[in-house]
């Protein structure tokens, strides 16, 4: 069956369940005839192949729910899935997606590269754009200052900042030699550059004994683990994330890096949570999990059945991704919803931006909000990897959650600006 | 010493596994004259169908010590996906060489998305596995059992490749064949044949190299492309061709990429090209190949 024919069966399917369900519902005819169209680019395959899949995973259950709650103010949600590869292309497809698919919103988008070329296209194309993750900015440096179609993600700093808090928070006067093992792109250097300004702010005395960046998708790390050894680091902070990072941790098991006293701090280890066997991810490292930590003692019954929902269908455990996805249609669905809401009538674009304005939204990992600003403010979790858990991986033992107010810098400022004088609470 | 020790040593497990790769380029090159492009899938592919095949076969009762062989026998049953491949390349053997290029860089493709097909995009690994042999402490200096082994299965097959190459009546049919292939032919040397299981050879030598290297590293769908950058680096140091030239030339490339990563972390690619442009200038045929006429 070919992908027009699929959605025209679809949207006729949402059609009569809404026609079913009309003398329910006070919505205007308009809202009740078509399906609410949902764009979503994702990256599957290549290195963000798994990101994008848990992403996808998300969305797929926010919108199963949403359709059986009845949709978003009446309408039911189609989505139209394309994939994320390079800018060039995947700017293609949203251009696909707005004229070709008529789409009401697009979401998704996991490369700080495609989102940052992708941001300001969708500003001149006038479509609603909210980003899974990414950013769009130049590294640290905001390059949409006042969007008025795009929303984005919280910075990709947001949990260095918070990795190296933890680290002054457990282990202040504990090291001096640090070392760094990062991505060699905008988000590792910066990771890294945070991480020694914050060390500064907190008056810890520190010295730099070895760097390391390998690029994304290096799988023999035996040279960089070799190197990193040689340095006799207290300390290693790396945000190394994807494949790398399990390749990393046998790497340096295998060496021996780990046999010593040597700390370790692992802001984006949540990507890959469930490769980080316990055999060679030893106990008490700090390990980010961004805004979704799957096993988080007493969850909020959202988070219980998604993780429940993901276990059973997919057997595994989601990450972080599957928040930002579900994020991103809670936030869609809160703004069309306000805004119909108080037009009393189908909401129009501007509407429902403006609703998206300031909005809070409940997501699977917890209270999260959008700021006037475009900006997601959202929920933190990271702690200090235990054993003792009924799986083959590590998890948190010791738990410290912070909303992102705390970790992203406010509108209009410059973050490294920012680090030095906020008022950052340990 | 400790961290020269360590630098070896990485070094050298890096270079054991690219040789395996190149060493089925040049094998691949030398007779048939075709520039294999997939043989980073074939690599890829091994890494994947080893941890498949690890997996079934600890849940069947093979004791985990075994492993190594599990996966050194799942990369020799994977090359039989070689004469097929073949089959196909048979239509560009007499064309342009940016037909050859075209058609094998299509096999990359291919090959990525039967990968994803049958594996996901998730990075696969086999745990810890590669530590159940434990570790080898020299001093200051350890590293796992298992990376010892796969230098020392490296050298074994270096060793073998050399000896049926340079000692056996097929080996010399196969240099004969590489020096001037009508004349072979012409002498009653079965050129179909030679293709076939020339191609099959290199194709087994990255299975197995891909094989090997899954219990210390992950596959994933991006490991064609980063190898085969590396591989053709070997062959352009080593000489196009030449075995000899894919042993030394992946030695080369891997203790300047150890060293760099320790020295200049930054200039780990770059060192590593450095040496490919004065080898090019120097001996623009390689270290090991036939001056270009």
């Amino acid at each position: 069956m070919d992908n027009k024919r699929r959605r025209l069966l679809q949207a006729l399917g949402g059609t009569g369940v809404a026609a079913a369900a009309s003398p329910f519902l006070s919505f205007p005819a308009i809202a009740q005839n078509t399906p609410l169209r949902v764009g979503i680019i994702a990256p599957k395959a290549g290195i963000a192949g798994t990101v994008g899949e848990c992403g996808l995973r998300g969305t797929l259950w926010a919108t199963e729910r949403i359709n059986a709650e009845g949709g978003i103010a009446g309408r039911k949600v189609e989505l139209v899935i394309e994939e994320e590869t390079n800018p060039k292309d995947s700017i293609e497809r949203l251009r696909k997606l707005v004229l070709q698919d008529k789409v009401d919103c697009v979401q998704g988008i996991v490369s700080s590269g495609v989102s940052l070329a992708m941001g300001a296209v969708a500003e001149e194309m006038k479509a609603t754009l909210i980003f899974w993750d990414g950013t769009t900015q130049d590294g640290v440096k905001e390059t949409m200052e006042k969007p008025r179609y795009v929303f984005r993600s919280t910075d990709n700093e947001c949990e260095a900042v918070m990795a190296s808090l933890l680290c002054v928070k457990y282990w202040k006067g504990q090291f001096t030699r640090v070392a760094g093992i990062n991505p060699d792109y905008s988000y590792g250097r910066n990771n890294f550059a945070a991480f020694q300004a914050l060390l500064k702010k907190f008056g810890v005395q520190f010295e730099v004994v070895a760097e390391q960046w390998p690029k994304v998708g290096t799988l023999d790390l035996t040279s960089h683990v070799a190197a990193l050894k040689a340095a006799k680091p207290d300390l290693v902070f790396s945000s190394l994330l994807f494949a790398d990072l399990p390749v990393f941790m046998k790497t340096a098991h295998g060496a021996g890096l780990m046999d010593g006293k040597t700390k370790f701090a692992f802001p984006a280890a949540g990507f890959q949570h469930t490769g980080l066997k316990k055999e060679f991810t030893p106990e008490g490292m700090i390990f980010g999990h961004n805004t979704l930590y799957f096993a988080k003692e007493n969850p909020s019954p959202l988070q219980k059945a998604f993780v429940d929902h993901y276990a059973d269908k997919y057997k595994d455990y989601p990450h972080w991704e599957a928040d930002r996805a579900y994020f991103a249609m809670q936030v869609y669905k809160a703004g069309v919803e306000k805004a119909q809401k108080a037009k009393n009538a189908w909401p129009s674009q501007n509407d429902i931006i403006d609703a998206m304005e300031g909005i809070e939204v409940t997501s699977l990992g917890g209270p999260g909000k959008m700021r006037k600003d475009h900006i997601a403010e959202q929920t933190f979790y990271q702690g200090l990897t235990t054993h003792k858990n009924k799986y083959d991986f590590a998890t948190l033992g010791r738990v410290d959650t912070m909303f992102s107010d705390q970790l992203q810098k406010p509108q209009g400022t410059d973050f490294w600006k920012w680090i030095e004088t906020a008022n950052i609470k340990l | 010493m400790t961290a020269f020790l360590d630098v070896l040593i990485g070094g050298v497990f890096h270079a054991s596994v690219l040789f395996l790769v190149a060493a089925g380029l040049q094998l691949v090159f030398g007779v048939q004259r075709i520039v294999n492009l997939a043989c980073g899938s074939f690599y890829a592919l091994g890494a994947y169908f080893g941890i498949t095949a690890v997996n079934t076969a600890i849940a069947a009762g093979v004791p985990p010590w075994s492993f190594i062989l599990v996966l050194i026998l799942s990369g020799i049953l994977l090359a039989a996906i070689g004469p097929v491949i073949e089959l196909v390349l048979r239509t560009v053997y007499k064309r342009d060489e940016a037909f050859q290029l075209l058609l094998t860089f299509a096999f990359v493709l291919m090959f990525q998305d039967v990968l994803r097909f049958f594996w996901g995009a998730n990075p696969q690994t086999l745990g810890n596995l590669s530590m159940s042999y434990g570790k080898v402490t020299l001093g200051e200096v350890s590293f796992p059992t298992y990376n010892v082994l796969v230098i020392a299965a490296s050298i074994g097959i270096a060793l073998a490749l050399g000896w049926f190459l340079q000692r056996t009546r097929y080996g010399r049919i196969l240099r004969a064949t590489a020096e001037n292939r009508d004349m072979a032919a012409a002498l009653g040397a079965n050129v179909r044949w030679i293709n076939a299981s020339v191609f099959t050879l290199g194709t087994l030598l990255g299975t197995v190299g891909g094989a090997l290297v899954v219990p210390t590293s992950a596959a994933s769908l991006d490991m064609p492309v980063e190898l085969v950058v590396e591989a053709f680096a070997v062959v352009v140091i080593g000489g196009l061709g030449s075995m000899r030239g894919a042993l030394v030339g992946a030695l080369i490339v891997g203790l300047v990429r150890a060293w760099a990563i320790t020295k200049y972390a930054e200039l780990e690619v770059l060192a590593i090209y450095l040496v490919v442009i004065v080898v090019l200038v120097a001996r623009p045929a390689g270290l090991f190949g036939k001056p270009i006429e």
